[in-house]
This record gives structure tokens, sequence and C-alpha cells, in this order.
């Protein structure tokens, strides 16, 4: 039996912090009767901990790529190959690195970019490759891996924060993100960053709202003490939680109305752009990880018109991005990952479109203590192979983990009581951080 | 069913615990009514869990509550007004197995069920195209458990099947997995053994018996199935093939299997690169086997007859636990779908008392329904969810409503019709303002029910949206409106809410407190709006109590 008399809900609330290691599981790996639970001050180590990490407040924004950009019209162009077709290289800020013509404005600030061409995997589905690249595992019936995003929002994500830790702005493909971390790790989902989030307005004034609210907690005691004292305390928190959110001076964070008409011309008129100012004003309010997606890359017909406006909705808020959040000091708290699930074949077919190429294909990656105006890794000449520095899907996460302050070989608990780490494998790229 | 209890309820438990499993055949055969099994059931729980040594068990419920639970558990929606004034003034000493049998025989059954099935399969699918045999599985399934077809033959269907997957719903389960026999298999014995055999897929599974081989040689049961597109007047679509053509299949993609191959080969872990071993088509829980070159027909065939074979404990086990869970709150087994010699099981002699009673009744789902419904452990009222080293089974548990429950309820409560746009096409099914709840509300049912939270894109639906809140206002066309027309006295009007939101009578506290919040307001909609709000707000409207 128990040698200390914990409460349970200590119990609870303490592991979930530390990957959401529930009572059952604590008690099935610590072994049968008899084990000595954790003094209280093993408890406040873990909590300790906890502030430790969110002090130090890193941030992400994942731009993510849907569909597989090609990476000869983006960042590694060959023109002058048979591979390179109509697209043409430019010069850029940094000496020695040309990327593709249609990006001339991130071109200009190529001193913060690192470059990874020698990104390769094995997939090249669009959804199987698109899990490997957002959690590091193939997908698989028995296993609802977390994405990155969760992972950040579960080790990053500040709990007296009114925002939600993880959010996403356009469209999502695919299943939740929170994986086996629960629910509560799901992005919030934004599919228009013109507007304010779904539900989040409210249907009457703020004065009957909580009114309301009050009249429902009272209405609710009834229930609580015959027998639902768990499922109103839940609902309660949630509640509060939710409502915090939405009454949170924070919310402005949302309306991109907000900044001036001069800052949201520099964003661009896209969506993407107004995404991108978005997840800016997102991170300074404290959000841990916000993924803006922009698609559709999968050019299999007119590869080079369509990559060419889509380059177009790219380039402005790109580059933007990161000469606003460098303007305001948080480029090196926040680290922006620009990737696709993968890259486009140097073969060009018979419709002027590339196929999907996992072989060797690019991810850029600024800020968070990325060490810019750099080149990692190589293809052959054509692209057709990685010749130098291979980069695997682990590697690259590894790496971002490691400039979030994200403990890559976390184990979290999966549904089936496996322990699942955060990335399984792969090393850190210390080229990246210089 | 009172008369029984009293003149051979002693008896049958010292009998019991004479006779112990050997005589248990006997004894189950001759007490095949759904009463008499479910008073078995609960005299074995109390032996075997010391029950009256460790406290008393909460006491069954009252008629209002087991009324909304058993509407929801059934045929996934709330009782009707009058349902709830009729079940409580029936003086009938019989009314409870009544109501159950006529919710079992209520077309609304096979459609909650059916979408239950649909959730625990497809929440585990590894490829989105698998949405689209959505509607024939759910079609198929309605069907199915309204005709109360049984288990064994709707397992069998699962694992034979072949076909155009819009069509046939039994194709559901191989299409979730786009035909792949790896994730295939893994999904047939985690649905119906509950033994998670896909751990054993790279190694030797870590705390089951399991080895690779015997994965491996699971597998070797579906290779040749495959999944292949087809196009019907340009939309998309597929169909489950299966081949017995003797040309392999090299190709190493793993993303498409749009072909199958002859036999099933071990990837060899030290060489990659090489072709693998030949594996033999064995089951691993009886070491049945068909010989290498059978066709897909006999190796499918024979895997559903030996998985369902009456000698194989863990077929009625996993489905017995599932829905005992899903009813009682908690399963023999934590989780459902993770049964397995190497797990811990509360009440093993019960459970396998009560498979064995649905084995010998050939699967008969609704009877297994009717009897956990009429036993004590199911009817008791709802106690917070318990810690580890409390006993089991001493109360029910609530358990938040599904989201097709919870869509249902709000439809019934306020009013709103179900919306057929464009019926004709397709497509518009996948936006329909159910399937954008389900987007919010819905989880995977395998999950262990304690672990379900609320999170907060649902409270901020609840609270917030539009649409809901459009349906919930005192104008003229709205519920509410009409029954604040109806009903000019305040304090009957608050009890209709109450009767129509949570199915059961205010208490005289919560009349009082809503009179007194309709008293500080000048404005009876109003107050009355926000009444409603707050009861479809509530923990016990979003839970089955």
């Amino acid at each position: 039996m128990l040698e200390q008399q914990v409460p349970q809900r200590q119990v609870d609330v303490s592991f979930d912090r530390r990957g959401r290691l529930q009572r059952r599981d604590f008690l099935r790996t610590a072994g049968a009767a008899g084990l000595a639970l954790p003094g209280i001050g093993w408890m406040n180590q873990l909590s300790g901990q906890a502030q430790e990490l969110r002090k130090r407040n890193q941030a992400c924004i994942l731009l993510w790529m849907q569909g597989g950009p090609s990476q000869f019209e983006t960042f590694s162009p060959q023109p002058g190959t048979s591979s390179g077709g109509d697209t043409k290289a430019i010069a850029t800020s940094q000496p020695g690195i040309q990327i593709a013509e249609h990006l001339p404005r991130t071109a200009e600030l190529m001193e913060h970019l690192c470059l990874i061409r020698s990104m390769q995997s094995r997939e090249g589905s669009h959804p199987r490759a698109t899990h490997l690249m957002q959690t590091g595992f193939l997908p698989t019936a028995s296993v609802k891996y977390p994405t990155l995003g969760a992972h950040a929002a579960q080790q990053l994500g500040d709990p007296t924060a009114e925002l939600p830790d993880f959010v996403s702005i356009g469209r999502r493909r695919g299943s939740s993100g929170g994986g086996f971390l629960g629910v509560e790790y799901d992005p919030f989902a934004i599919s228009n960053p013109e507007k304010t989030p779904d539900n989040t307005q409210l249907t009457t004034s703020q004065s009957r709202y909580r009114r309301r609210l009050g009249l429902l907690d009272e209405l609710q005691s009834g229930y609580e003490t015959s027998g639902g004292e768990q499922e109103v305390a839940n609902q309660r928190k949630l509640y509060n939680k939710s409502s915090r959110m939405i009454l949170s001076k924070d919310m402005v964070a949302f309306d991109i109305q907000q900044e001036s008409s001069q800052m949201r011309e520099a964003y661009g008129d896209s969506t993407f752009g107004k995404g991108c100012l978005l997840a800016r004003r997102l991170v300074e309010t404290g959000v841990s990880f916000v993924q803006v997606s922009l698609g559709n890359w999968d050019t299999h017909q007119d590869n080079f018109n369509r990559s060419k406006a889509l380059c177009e909705q790219l380039d402005q808020p790109f580059a933007q991005l990161i000469r606003d959040l460098e303007q305001r000091g948080m480029l090196d708290k926040t680290l922006i990952l620009w990737m696709g699930e993968f890259g486009r074949t140097p073969a060009i077919n018979s419709q002027g479109g590339r196929g999907h190429f996992p072989k060797a294909f690019n991810v850029a990656l600024a800020g968070g203590g990325v060490q810019g105006g750099q080149v990692i890794g190589k293809t052959t000449a054509g692209g057709k192979d990685v010749a130098d520095r291979r980069v695997k899907v682990n590697d690259l996460l590894r790496t971002v983990c490691h400039g979030l302050k994200i403990d890559a070989d976390q184990e979290n608990m999966s549904a089936a009581g496996r322990p699942i780490r955060v990335v399984d494998e792969g090393e850190v790229v210390q080229e990246v951080f210089g | 069913m009172q008369m029984s209890k009293d003149r051979f309820g002693p008896f049958l438990l010292v009998a019991i615990l004479v006779t112990g499993v050997v005589g248990l055949s006997d004894l189950v055969r001759a007490q095949a009514l759904p009463a008499d099994v479910a008073t078995r059931i609960d005299q074995l729980l109390v032996a075997e869990s010391n029950h009256t040594s460790q406290g008393t068990p909460v006491p069954v419920v009252d008629d209002e509550t087991f009324l909304r639970r058993v509407f929801m558990d059934l045929v996934g929606e709330p009782p009707t007004t009058e349902d709830v004034i009729a079940f409580s003034l029936d003086g009938t000493v019989d009314k409870r197995s009544r109501l159950v049998r006529q919710l079992l025989a209520d077309a609304s059954y096979g459609r909650n069920w059916a979408r239950y099935w649909r959730d625990v399969i497809m929440y585990r699918r590894s490829d989105e195209r698998a949405l689209l045999s959505v509607r024939a599985l759910e079609s198929y399934l309605t069907d199915a458990f309204n005709n109360n077809t049984s288990w064994d033959k709707l397992t069998t269907e699962f694992i034979t099947a072949r076909g155009d997957i819009r069509e046939n719903g039994k194709t559901a389960l191989i299409m979730a997995q786009l035909g792949r026999p790896e994730e295939t298999v893994a999904e047939v014995s985690r649905i119906f053994l509950g033994i998670q055999i896909q751990c054993a897929q790279c190694h030797d599974h870590p705390t089951d018996r399991w080895t690779r081989e015997q994965f491996h040689e699971l597998v070797a049961f579906f290779p040749r199935v495959a999944v292949r597109p087809k196009r019907d007047d340009g939309m998309l679509n597929f169909e489950v093939v299966a081949s017995d053509s003797p040309i392999e299949n090299r190709s190493r993609s793993t993303n498409n299997r749009y072909r199958g191959t002859p036999e099933h080969r071990m990837p060899d872990l030290e060489n990659p690169e090489a072709r693998g071993e030949i594996m033999k088509p064995v089951f691993f829980l009886t070491g049945d086997e068909v010989p290498v070159g059978s066709l897909d027909a006999d190796r499918r065939s024979q895997l559903a007859d030996w998985i369902t074979d009456s000698t194989n404990p863990w077929f009625a086990r996993a489905f017995v636990n599932r829905i005992w869970a899903e009813l009682v709150g908690e399963g023999f087994y934590d989780p459902v779908d993770d049964l397995g010699p190497g797990r811990k099981c509360s009440s093993p002699k019960t459970l396998d008392y009560l498979a064995a009673s649905f084995r010998e009744r050939g699967h008969d789902i609704k009877w297994l329904f009717a009897t956990i419904l009429s036993t004590d452990a199911y009817q008791r009222a709802s106690r917070r969810r318990r810690n580890v080293e409390e006993l089991p089974f001493q109360a029910n548990c609530a358990q938040p409503l599904r989201a097709d429950q919870l869509y249902s309820s709000l439809q019934a409560v306020l009013e709103i019709p179900e919306s057929n746009a464009t019926s004709g096409r397709q497509r518009s099914s996948r936006f329909s303002p159910r399937n954008s709840f389900n987007a919010v509300f819905g989880f995977d049912p395998s999950t262990r029910r304690g672990d379900v939270a609320g999170t907060i894109p649902q409270a901020l639906m609840m609270m917030n949206s539009p649409r809901i809140n459009q349906y919930a206002t005192a104008e003229n066309g709205r519920m509410l409106g009409r029954l604040l027309r109806e009903v000019t006295d305040d304090r009957q009007a608050i009890t209709e809410l109450y009767l129509r939101v949570l199915s059961r009578q205010p208490t005289d506290k919560e009349v009082n407190s809503c009179l007194k919040y309709r008293r500080d307001l000048r404005d009876r909609g109003e107050a009355f709006e926000d009444i409603l709000w707050a009861l479809i707000n509530s923990a016990e409207f979003l839970h089955r109590k």
C-alpha cells in the first residue's frame, strides 16, 4: 500500500506537465505495491523545471508549404542544367549563395537564412510524407503521434497564458495535432486570418455573457453534489479557460486590423501574408507555436507558372516576417521553419510539371539562434541525389527541437502505454547554429 | 424476474463457487434469459470483488436518470418530455426491461451503434481517402445492427470483404488502411480480438508474448488484397480487390497498395535490401495455418473462422468488454482494445461468464445489450471515476456524449431540422452541420473515456455558435418562443425546460435559482434564453449520467 497519502489530483497535475504520465501508467511502471511514492519535494522539483522552461519562452513559426514545393523554383535553382527548366538564379545579400529569381525580397535577407539543400526521405506520398515531416514518424493505425507543435505547446506552453499555445492558420489537412498527448494539444485552428476565429465572437453583450456564466455556475451545483463532481469540475476549468481567452485583452492579437496600414501593406495582400502577420502578433503575445500554411505546391502540371505565382505570394511576407521580428528584437527567440513534405523531380514531364521528389529537397531556417547566411549540404549537379551532408527528417526535427530548447528525448506515454520519444533517433545538425 | 432472483439466487451462487469454470457452460445454457444472466453477473461481481467487505456499492439509479441513460446508450437521442412523464407514471414492475426491448427495436439503435463502430474504424485510418467509404459503412452497419446480425457474421464480412468501397460498407476496415496488409491485420487483431499485435511488427513484443514471426504470419493472410483506384463519372473511387495471380509485386513502395502479391515476406532486419523470408499464414492464437500458395478467399475465410470460433476466448471477450465499458463506464480490461494475456483484468470470472453466455447465444448483440442493461452494475447511479486502488463497478460513470449523440440531443432540444442538403450528391454530406459538429466534438471511441477531455473549440462552439444560438432564441418560430407562449407560468416553464433539456424534473433549489434570475430581469424572453443557454452548456447535458 502507499506509504504516503498523496491527494490524487496533485499527482495528476504534476505529471501532466511531464508528458501526461497517467496515474495508471505511473503505478504500472513503478512496480508493485510497497513502492515509496515520491515525497512532495520531488513534485516541487518537477514544477520547478516547468517554470524554468516557461521563462525561456522560445517560439516557433512553421511556414508549411503544402504539396511539396519545388526546390528548383525556390531555394535551389539549377539554371543551365536539364533540371533547371526556365528558372533563373539571382544573387542574394550573401555572396556565393543564389536562390530562384522569384524570391527577390527574400534574397535580400539571406544573411538571416540557413538553407539545407540535402534533405532526404523515402516518402513520396502526400499523407505519409506530411505526417513524417510534422511528427517525425510514419503514420500507423496503432499510435496517434503528436506533431511538433503539440510538443512545443506541451513543453514551452505557459499555463497562465490566456491564448492557446499552438495555433494553426490556413487550411489544414489530416488529423489533429495533439495525438496521444491529448486534445488539449490540438492546434487552435484559424481558417481565415482576416476574421476573428470561429465562435470567439460573443452572441450577446459582454455583461450578459458574464451573467450567463454566473447562472451556469449556480445551476451546476445540483449535479455537482449528486455524483457529478468530477464532470462539473472539469467543465468549470474548461469554461474558465475558454472565457478567459475570449474575454482576454490578448484576443486583440487575432485582429490584424490593429496594425498600421503600412505594416499590413508590408506583409502584402495575400491570405498567406495576412497569416504571417497574424503569426507575428500571436508570437508577440506569447503563443509558442504557430503554423501558417501556403499551398498548393503540388505542380504536376504547369510547374513554372504555378510555382512563380506561389513564390509571389511567399516572397514578400516571408521577407517581411523576418525583418519585422528582427526589428522587434524577437528574431533570436523565434525560430522560423520553412518546409513542405518533399521536393520535386529534376525531370520535367510533358505537361511542364514536376513529380514528387523526397530524395533530395530543401528546407530553410531562420531565427531562434540559427546561423544565417549559409547553405548546408548539396546535391549532385542537376539535383538528382544528395551529394554531401545528408540530412534526414529526424535530424531536422532534432535540430529544430534544439533551437526551441525542447527536450527531444522526453518520453511520453502513448494510449497503449508505450513510451515514445519526441523525436526518435536523428542527430542535431550543429552547423545550423554556427 | 423478481421471483427467480429470490428462488434461485442463493443456490446458483453456491453452485458457481463450487463447480467453477468447468461446470459453467451447463449453467450458461440453462440461464440464457438476459435477466437471469444479469443476476448472475451481479452475484459474480460481488463474489469476485468482495464488494461487501469494502463498503456498499451505490444504489440503483432513479427512473428519470435511467430513462435518459438508456435512451443515450441505445438510440443516441434524448427522450422526449412525453417519454419522461410516461415512464415515471408507469407503475409496472418490468418497465425497465420493456423499455430496453422497445429501444432495441427502434431504427435509431442501429444508426447510433453504426456511428460508434464507424468511429472505431475510421479514427485509426492511415489515409484520408478512407473517408470515401464512410457513408456505405454507416448504411451497412445500421442495417446489420437493426437486423441483429450476429457479431461473428459481421466480423467475417469485414475480414473477407471485397468490392466498391462506396457501395459495399464491408470493405471499410480494409479501406481504412488502404489495403496495406500490415496495417489491416493490426486493426483486425485490435478490433476483433482486442490484441495489439502490431507492436511485434519490428521486434518481439515488449510486454506481451507475441513474436515478430507471429505478427508476420498473421500478415500472410492478407498479401493478395489490394485497393485500386477507379473513376466513376469523374468521381474518385476505390475498390478492394484480391488477386491470386502468381506474379510477385516487387514494388518497394509502401505508399499505395494498388496490387497485391501472392505471399507475404517478412522484411530482413539485417539486410533491408533483401526480399525477406516468405511467411506461412498462421493464426497466432491457435497455431492454425493454411499452406503457402492458398487462394486469397481461403486464407481470409479461414482466418475469419478461426477468429470467431467458439474455442477462441478472445473474440467474445473483446466485444463483451468493449460494450460493457461503454455502458458501465469502465471495462474489465482498460483500454478496451488492449486485452491479451499480459494485461490486468478486473473480475475475470465475471467477464468470462458473460463472454461464454454471449458465445452460447451465437454472439447475439441485442441479447448482450439486454443483459448488461439488466444488471445492477449498469443500473447504479454514476459517481466520479474511481482511483486505481478503489474497487471497480461500485457505480456507473458519467460518459461524455459522443459527437453524434450530442448533436442529436441539440437537434431534439432546439428542434433543429436535419439538413439533407442536396442529398443526391455524395460530396455535400462532408460539410453538413452534423459533420462540422463531429469535427469539433468527435473522439476515438476506443480511448479510455476518462482520458477524453473537453477542448476550447468545443466550449466555444457550445457557448457562442451562431447556429446553435439562432435556434435557442425566444423568437416566434423557435422552440423556446413557442414554449413561452404556451406556458405562461414561469415555474411551469422552468420545469418544462428541465424536462426537455435534461429529461428530469428540476430540484426546488434549481427552480428557485431560475425564478430569481427571471425576476431580476425585465424581459421574460431574455431570461429564459439565458436559462436555456445555461442548461445546454451544463456538464449534465454534455454527459450521459
